[in-house]
């Protein structure tokens, strides 16, 4: 081996000395600005999915249409559209939320598509008996309800990988700055302490904002839910 | 439960405390050869070496029954690969070497494998007047620590412009290729043969070369193992020889060494060509061509922090072989 033993794993003394170290930085700038790519991301992927994912499985020539593409662009690693990042939107924030985009909006998609397929045919027959007989309707008040467990399991789903996107996000010049540059930027320096520092922040960070996803959307939105399996 | 949970966290604690343990390998015949590199012209030699069969034929004497080739996207992950052992030599620039030995990296640079060889590109419309031109300007460039971004640092400081007043914009060669030719950077600064590519489509213009910001400074070298130096130090030696017969070969022969090149890594012969016939780089072997900007870059990596120490010529450079084959 022609290395020391710092290289392979970094010891938990050494992580808090790179903590200590740089925790003002991972609060002043590289945090804000990694939550800034996520929230482009991921906001760009709700906005698109859950419409499309609604459309697709509520009308069968849409998801006629539009099924083929997504199982087309779909397999395709977020790593893959760099180029196409650069190109279209430049060496900005928004390059950056586009390839968390691509890693966030398909998992809400087909969550949203499978929670609006699984809907039973008699729930829809006994809204329309009782008057909600427009399309807008159905979803609104039948669908979108009924899929709201499965879609918030697609939003969970999407935000670890649009958490694993970030590293690939942030290693193409967009800024100089956030979890996934240090990541690359203490790699290319060969401090793995460091890395490993930036990584279990990575990790943390996922953590609370899965919890308080949970939190607001099983606690809150989905209480109705107490008692059926919970 | 909650103590078993306790036990199991204070036995992760004790682990990851202690880290890795290292098990020294003990002294053995080396019969396969790890060769790592980078698809650039800066390292023909090895790939002639390799397509002409040099490396097999000369140290097939020494026991060595096998050649594996690893080729790497840059010089971190090439390091990181030697870090990990499965490394034995290494053309690779000459600044990841800086960290990865700061870092505990058991190896030496042994021979010189170029110096220069990198251009400042700007986009076609976008002028340069000299070092002032680039204020205010966004450039693309290799990471910090790498050699690009420290020589055009320095070379901003050198003629009085503030850093800051650059948007040095981090990122690896592919993407600084895309971002000029989709005119979202003014400018590029890497090695070749990337400048050559962008010239080739008509994107951008070679403006300096990296030779006029900082004269002869080193760029890629070939770094040996810490354990092939102590115990087969006769393969080291020939392993030297080879290179420099390569290197000799190269800049003799450089047509066939752009096609050996462009045949090797599928890139287009005649950029390649260009790219041969344009730079201000050139193919040595001397180490001691390279050790003041060598020691020079690892000043500036422990003033920057990237390195807790500041290394010197003996922690970089073993140059005794490279004497004794010189010597005969």
């Amino acid at each position: 081996m022609a290395v020391d033993d710092t290289l392979i794993l970094p010891s938990f003394f050494q992580v808090l000395e790179a903590l200590e170290q740089s925790w003002q930085t991972i609060v002043t700038d590289d945090l804000p600005i990694s939550l800034l790519h996520f929230a482009l991301g991921m906001g760009a992927g709700l906005l698109v999915a859950l419409p499309v994912g609604m459309s697709m499985g509520w009308f069968r020539v849409v998801d006629r249409m539009i099924d083929p593409i997504v199982e087309i662009i779909r397999p395709i690693p977020p790593l893959a559209w760099i180029p196409f990042a650069i190109v279209w939107f430049g060496l900005t924030n928004e390059a950056a939320g586009f390839i968390v985009f691509i890693g966030a909006v398909f998992p809400i998609l087909i969550n949203t598509y499978v929670g609006f397929r699984s809907l039973p045919k008699v729930y829809v027959e006994s809204a329309k008996v009782l008057g909600a007989t427009r399309d807008a309707d159905l979803i609104r008040y039948i669908a979108f309800p009924f899929a709201l467990p499965s879609i918030a399991g697609g939003i969970r789903i999407a935000m670890g990988i649009a958490w694993m996107c970030l590293v690939a996000a942030e290693m193409f010049g967009v800024s100089t700055s956030g979890l996934g540059y240090k990541i690359w930027s203490y790699y290319y320096l060969h401090k793995m302490d460091y890395v490993l520092l930036y990584m279990i922040v990575l990790g943390l960070l996922g953590l609370l904002i899965d919890r308080s996803f949970r939190y607001v959307v099983e606690e809150r939105m989905l209480k109705w839910r107490v008692g059926l399996t919970q | 439960m909650k103590k078993l949970i306790f036990i199991a966290l204070l036995a992760a604690v004790v682990l990851l405390s202690l880290g890795c343990i290292s098990s020294e390998k003990k002294s053995e015949n080396v019969t396969t050869l790890r060769i790592g590199y980078q698809p650039s012209t800066h390292q023909i030699a090895e790939m002639v070496a390799a397509e002409k069969g040099w490396w097999a034929e000369d140290l097939k004497p020494f026991g060595v029954t096998e050649i594996k080739e690893f080729e790497f996207p840059s010089g971190p992950p090439e390091m990181q690969a030697m870090l990990a052992g499965d490394l034995d030599i290494a053309y690779v620039g000459t600044a990841p070497p800086i960290s990865a030995i700061a870092q505990g990296l058991d190896a030496k640079i042994v021979a010189a494998v170029n110096i220069n060889g990198s251009d400042l590109v700007f986009k076609p419309d976008v002028a340069y007047s000299g070092p002032q031109s680039l204020i205010g300007k966004s450039i693309g460039t290799f990471p910090p620590g790498s050699i690009q971004d420290t020589v055009m640092k320095k070379w901003l400081q050198d003629n009085d412009v503030p850093v800051s007043e650059v948007k040095i914009l981090p990122m690896g060669p592919g993407d600084a290729v895309t971002a000029i030719t989709a005119g979202k950077v003014d400018g590029v600064f890497l090695p070749h043969p990337s400048p050559a590519i962008i010239e080739q489509e008509g994107k951008g213009e070679s403006v300096v070369a990296s030779g006029e910001m900082w004269p002869n400074h080193a760029c890629c070298s070939l770094v040996v193992s810490g354990r092939l130096i102590r115990d087969n130090p006769e393969l080291v030696e020939q392993i030297i020889k080879t290179h420099i017969k390569a290197t000799e070969y190269v800049n003799s022969h450089p047509d066939e060494a752009a096609q050996i090149y462009s045949a090797k890594t599928g890139q287009d012969l005649n950029m390649v060509e260009h790219s041969v016939e344009t730079w201000d780089g050139m193919w040595v072997s001397d180490p001691e061509l390279q050790i003041p900007s060598t020691v020079e870059y690892a000043r500036i990596d422990y003033e920057m922090n990237y390195t807790q120490r500041e290394l010197t010529e003996d922690d970089l450079f073993d140059t005794s072989f490279y004497k004794r084959v010189i010597l005969g």
